[in-house]
């Protein structure tokens, strides 16, 4: 190293690379790599290890397990107001969880969208819009007494309509969960019947129809959110009814009522 | 910003006790709002996904506590939506949270478990198939920015990768700006070092 010249360090030159100086110090750098051929050599040998990093690294985005992550983070519920109390009135709270499920809805939709371009069937999208909404209910929600017959009927009249079916509070009765309400929803333009109701033993539990004309297939089951799903269609209607509850007692209760549907 | 303030009254009030109760309308307002904060940071979390996947796999090593990683992050950035100051980069502020997890929690484990990080079959370098040339070259940096110890392996990505300003970096590793221009320096000479010995090889 020359002695009549300071050479500056590697941390200055660095800086100096990455233009992380003032303009001030950029200047005296150049200066001394003009004049200072060791200077010089060292900007060039640090320069030759700071190159095509991001080229590097871009393969490894491309490997990021996308639809995995985009599950998971769509499986982790909406937080409950924990300083909800203190916070909120109790009106404010229940009134902020009505937000919280648009917002699950909202973004359940964008996460089906992204679902969509990396080529999952459809058949299994709405069941999972269905999830990451029943995902969200809790005994609470579903809190209060059962509706009578002719509250039901009501609910289930305007479904009726849209779906081109013929609900009565006896064909959607299941043999355990009481009935809570029926509403409908809509899910890529298709209106989406979504029946709740409260087993006393596992909680939640939701029965969803929506138009199919993908044809009629024999129930199946699947795990969805933490939940259990059993799924079948129709010539016309595809069907899903969730819960927490085991797969086999998810299944008995799904056989009591398929046959009311296949008329 | 009037605005701001009406759309996230929780960032600046919400720990404060105040002495006259808000009416009741306005409390609605304010739990919705933190709320909608929530499904903002859901939908930064949604596009951040992979690039957080990338940082944790850098830190770790291992593409199964990378994706546990971000899965922590995306639950405690979920739980801190209001501390995220709108207007500022997400993407910062979720490498932060991922850094520290890291940092605190997986990393901390491991060591306490005798666990080592440098398995010879945990590396960066992606698998082969279809290697272009292109692909090559990558390869052959990555198998050296791997041999580099972690703290400016992390540093060198954030920087370089991400292309983060240094108080950026100092930020996120929660070091001084001086500390990272060493690392930053130190790997600069070491991977130029290991790349005039390739050409001698």
């Amino acid at each position: 190293m020359s002695s009549d010249i300071r050479m500056p360090s590697d941390e200055d030159l660095t800086a100096f690379l990455d233009g992380e100086m003032s303009p001030q110090e950029m200047d005296r750098i150049t200066g001394l790599a003009n004049s200072n051929e060791e200077v010089a050599a060292r900007i060039e040998f640090l320069a030759a290890g700071g190159s095509s990093f991001r080229e590097a690294f871009a393969p490894l985005l491309e490997q990021a397990p996308k639809e995995r992550l985009e599950a998971m983070l769509a499986g982790i519920p909406t937080q409950e107001r924990k300083h909800g109390a203190s916070f909120a009135s109790r009106r404010g709270f229940f009134g902020a969880l009505a937000a919280s499920l648009v917002i699950g809805v909202i973004a359940d939709r964008t996460y089906l969208r992204l679902g969509r371009s990396i080529g999952k069937d459809e058949g299994s999208e709405w069941r999972l819009a269905v999830a990451q909404y029943i995902a969200l209910y809790t005994a609470d929600t579903l809190a209060g007494p059962v509706p009578p017959a002719d509250v039901q009927a009501a609910q289930l009249a305007r479904i009726d309509s849209k779906l081109d079916l013929a609900l009565s509070p006896e064909t959607v009765a299941l043999p355990g969960p009481d009935f809570k309400r029926a509403q409908l929803l809509q899910y890529e333009d298709r209106p989406l019947a979504q029946i709740v109701y409260l087993d006393p033993e596992s909680g939640p539990m939701a029965l969803c129809i929506i138009h199919s004309d993908d044809g009629a297939k024999a129930p199946d089951v699947e795990g969805c959110k933490g939940m259990n799903v059993v799924y079948w269609s129709t010539a016309t209607h595809a069907f899903m009814l969730i819960g927490h509850a085991p797969v086999s007692r998810l299944r008995e209760i799904a056989n009591t009522i398929r046959p009311k549907f296949t008329a | 910003m009037a605005v701001a303030h009406a759309l996230f009254p929780a960032y600046s009030r919400a720990e404060m006790a105040s002495p006259v109760r808000p009416a009741a309308q306005s409390k609605t307002i304010g739990a919705e709002a933190a709320i909608a904060s929530e499904a903002d940071i859901r939908k930064g979390l949604t596009e951040h996904l992979s690039q957080l996947w990338r940082y944790g796999l850098v830190l770790s090593r291992k593409r199964d506590v990378a994706e546990d990683l971000v899965q922590q992050t995306c639950v405690r950035a979920l739980e801190r939506a209001v501390q995220f100051a709108p207007g500022t980069h997400l993407d910062r502020w979720l490498f932060s949270i991922l850094h520290s997890i890291w940092l605190n929690e997986i990393r901390a484990s491991r060591v306490r478990n005798g666990q080592g990080f440098a398995d010879a079959e945990d590396t960066l370098v992606f698998d082969g198939a279809g290697a272009t040339e292109t692909h090559v070259a990558a390869s052959q940096l990555l198998r050296k920015i791997d041999k580099l110890p972690e703290a400016q392996r992390s540093a060198i990505f954030l920087a370089y990768v991400e292309g983060l300003s240094y108080r950026e970096v100092a930020e996120i590793l929660d070091i001084p700006i001086g500390t990272v221009m060493s690392r930053l320096a130190a790997a600069r000479a070491k991977l130029s070092g290991a790349a005039a010995e390739g050409k001698h090889e």
